[in-house]
């Protein structure tokens, strides 16, 4: 599904245990193979990323130790 | 007059990339489209295909539970909402499915956030301050 950011996905798992470490809590900006830095809050994470590499695709993902998905409760999803 | 309880709290805004990810398309993405205010989601959804038409790329990936599954994996994008009076808003919307073709857009509570909605049902009306 999320095929795009497949790459960025597994550099993240592989950063994983160093990330929670260091930097549990924060936002992770990751492009392809590599972990571009850490940042405090989402928006300055994506803005960083849009500076540096411009409109194409690129993870930010906050490092966190538990994933907890957003509940969407409407009806009108078809998923 | 639309009936309020059939339809839903729906307003026409304009949807475009976030800023940083301008876009050659960024006119023809500006188009109008109906979203449905939706207190029921956490994040805004945009209907699936707009991000391409919008020409946005991901910035992430999210899970989210539906009443019908349950992790269902899904792309982020950053948006710029622009409501009536040219109210723009910034936000991380999640791509998803929508079953209703002419509401391309759940406006989920991280609009809220910035916003008072105020819903009177015995005099079908609502309206969206921000």
């Amino acid at each position: 599904m999320t095929k795009l950011l497949e790459d960025e996905l597994r550099t993240y798992q592989r950063h994983r245990e160093q990330l929670l470490a260091a930097a549990e809590g924060k936002f992770v900006l990751i492009k392809d193979d590599r972990v571009v830095g850490t940042f405090d809050s989402e928006m300055d994470a994506i803005r960083q990323g849009y500076a540096v590499f411009g409109n194409v695709p690129f993870l930010v993902k906050e490092i966190v130790e538990i994933e907890v998905p957003k509940k969407i409760f409407s009806p009108l999803l078809r998923v | 007059m639309t009936d309020l309880r059939s339809v839903g709290p729906v307003v026409e805004l304009q949807l475009a990339p976030g800023t940083g990810a301008s876009s050659t398309r960024e006119v023809a993405a500006r188009a109008p489209v109906l979203g449905l205010i939706d207190t029921g989601a956490t994040v805004t959804v945009i209907q699936e295909g707009l991000a391409t038409r919008l020409g946005l790329n991901p910035v992430g990936v999210a899970h989210i539970d539906t009443p019908t599954s349950v992790n269902f994996e899904c792309y982020r994008y950053l948006v710029r909402l622009v409501l009536p009076n040219e109210i723009v808003l910034e936000t991380i919307a999640l791509e998803a499915p929508l079953a209703r073709q002419h509401v391309a857009c759940l406006l989920g509570r991280d609009v809220l956030a910035h916003a008072v909605l105020v819903y009177i049902g015995y005099g079908n009306l609502f309206s969206l301050s921000v």
